[in-house]
């Protein structure tokens, strides 16, 4: 079913209601379960950029404890990329050794075989040849045993996964509105990419929420974000898709911004670089709608566990985005990943600027992720039954009416 | 592979000796340090490189990024760390931590390895 806008506060109220939101589902395992089966194993969920896999042979492997594999994206001689169960069909190896929640390779000549026995596939997925054919008993069908194809589309160069044997949906049909309102964003561009990860110990709504409203700003990031934290800011044009969700951020105060002097120095620099600086005319049309001189990002949910933001250069450095993503590992149990993609540095001064500026949004991380843990432990103690949210936590409230649409309506 | 220079070009020789204290090749290395560096440390890094930053700059930019010759390279190691120490000093009043926040041993950075100043 595609996704389509519901823009109105009202409509949007209504749809999503105005009270308390129970915290049953964030702590029962029942329930992590259910999403396991109902949206982790049937969503498109976003695996990656095509920029991280540039070359025919570049793979990178994703590993999805969500669903007890991991995937091997690669960019076959044909330039397409394909999508397959990191698996080797002779007796369930790994085909591809894995360093961490990602790892990076390139297959030489298109072979990726497998540490086991040897049996070398093609990076098209067919079987290519396997050591001593001609011992095994039974005559080997290769047509059969190629590599374990996952459904795999491409919107925006960023690469999804789905894990259905049939999806319910395209990917263009899951992302619908939520697709067109970001498309056109000039995403290749900003190919330099910053990634932080850590897992946490709380289930991965927790860290989804946090990430997903500006309400914390002026509170958490008083330390690293003094200038933006103490500024007037507005969170504004809400908008709905399905179990996606969007809003514009703008900082009416900008002005009254009193950088620090390496900061002035540094983000100054980038800002006032024909590259770095504002770009408010490359942004897809329906984002900053009335074209605001104060806007700084938009700032959106893409469902299931996506957090995306755009900038614009304008009170951030440039053409740069970045995300978060929360992958399952458990009930109480969440890999956190958040990137910074900048476009690339030319000189060794803009290399210095935006690490700058990396540095602090890093740092600004360390202060979001310091709450997870701690909000968990405090919805385990029993003492609430619920949360409250106020306007700027809207997008909590959509993700967890998806959330229960998708796992109680079965 | 590490850098080989020991030296600095030689304009910025007065910065020797805290290059040989931060001029560390990745962002790994730079981070362990920073997390044990004191307010003191912080300081004298800020004091001394704040004044030359737009000179360093100059001289960096003079050089391709991917192909820069050792000294500089070390030059460059030794602006980024001070890019990335500098909010120890601006904002959190000497503390090596981030005040009130998540357990920094605990954060991957996936570039953490990478070496800037060559190809």
């Amino acid at each position: 079913m595609r996704a389509t806008t519901l823009a109105d506060r009202q409509a949007i109220y209504e749809r999503l209601g105005t009270g308390p939101l129970p915290i049953e589902g964030m702590l029962s395992a029942e329930q992590y379960e259910a999403e396991v089966q109902h949206i982790f194993n049937k969503a498109w969920l976003m695996v990656g950029r095509v920029e991280e896999i540039a070359e025919p042979g570049d793979y990178k492997i994703k590993r999805l404890d969500v669903a007890q594999t991991s995937a091997i994206l690669v960019r076959g001689r044909d330039g397409e990329v394909r999508a397959f169960h990191n698996l080797c069909t002779h007796r369930g190896n790994k085909v591809v050794p894995e360093t961490g929640h990602d790892s990076f390779g390139r297959a030489r000549g298109h072979s990726l075989t497998c540490r086991f026995h040897g049996w070398v596939f093609d990076t098209a997925g067919p079987l290519k040849m396997l050591p001593q054919e001609a011992r095994f008993p039974e005559p080997i069908d290769r047509s059969c045993l190629g590599l374990k194809p996952m459904h795999c589309s491409i919107w925006q160069g960023f690469i999804f996964i789905n894990l259905a044997d049939e999806p319910e949906d395209t990917l263009d049909d899951f992302l619908g509105d939520y697709g067109e309102h970001f498309a056109g964003y000039p995403f290749a561009r900003a190919s330099w990419r910053r990634r932080y990860s850590s897992v946490l110990d709380c289930n991965w709504k927790v860290a989804l929420d946090a990430f997903s409203e500006g309400y914390h700003v002026e509170t958490i990031h008083a330390g690293t974000l003094p200038g933006i934290a103490s500024v007037e800011m507005e969170q504004t044009d809400y908008k709905l898709f399905g179990p996606h969700s969007t809003s514009g951020f703008y900082v009416p105060g900008a002005e009254a911004m009193k950088p620090t002097p390496v900061e002035a120095r540094l983000g100054g620099s980038l800002r006032q670089s024909a590259r770095h600086g504002p770009h408010l005319d490359l942004l897809p049309p329906t984002i900053n709608p009335k074209k605001r001189n104060d806007f700084m990002f938009e700032f959106s949910v893409m469902g299931p566990n996506t957090v995306l933001h755009l900038c614009a250069g304008a009170a951030y450095p440039g053409m740069a985005y970045f995300h978060h993503q929360f992958w399952p590992m458990g009930p109480g149990k969440t890999l956190w990943q958040g990137t910074n993609y900048y476009q690339p540095p030319q000189t060794a001064s803009e290399l210095v600027a935006l690490v700058h500026t990396d540095t602090l949004h890093r740092n600004a991380w360390l202060e979001d992720t310091s709450t997870m843990e701690n909000t968990y432990l405090g919805l385990k103690s029993g003492k609430l039954k619920d949360v409250l949210l106020m306007e700027d936590e809207v997008m909590i409230r959509n993700s967890h009416y998806a959330i229960k649409e998708a796992t109680h309506a079965r | 592979m590490r850098v080989d220079a020991t030296s600095l070009p030689p304009e910025f020789a007065d910065l020797e000796a805290l290059a040989a204290i931060w001029a560390l090749p990745t962002e790994n290395e730079r981070s362990a340090l920073r997390w044990r560096s004191s307010k003191a440390d912080f300081q004298a890094l800020y004091d001394a490189v704040a004044p030359r930053l737009d000179a360093m700059l100059i001289a960096l930019d003079s050089h391709p990024l991917a192909a820069m010759p050792p000294a500089f390279q070390r030059l460059l190691h030794l602006a980024l760390a001070f890019a990335e120490a500098t909010p120890h000093v601006e904002l959190y009043k000497g503390a090596n931590q981030v005040p009130i926040s998540f357990d920094n041993s605990r954060f991957t950075a996936e570039h953490g390895d990478q070496v800037y100043g060559r190809s």
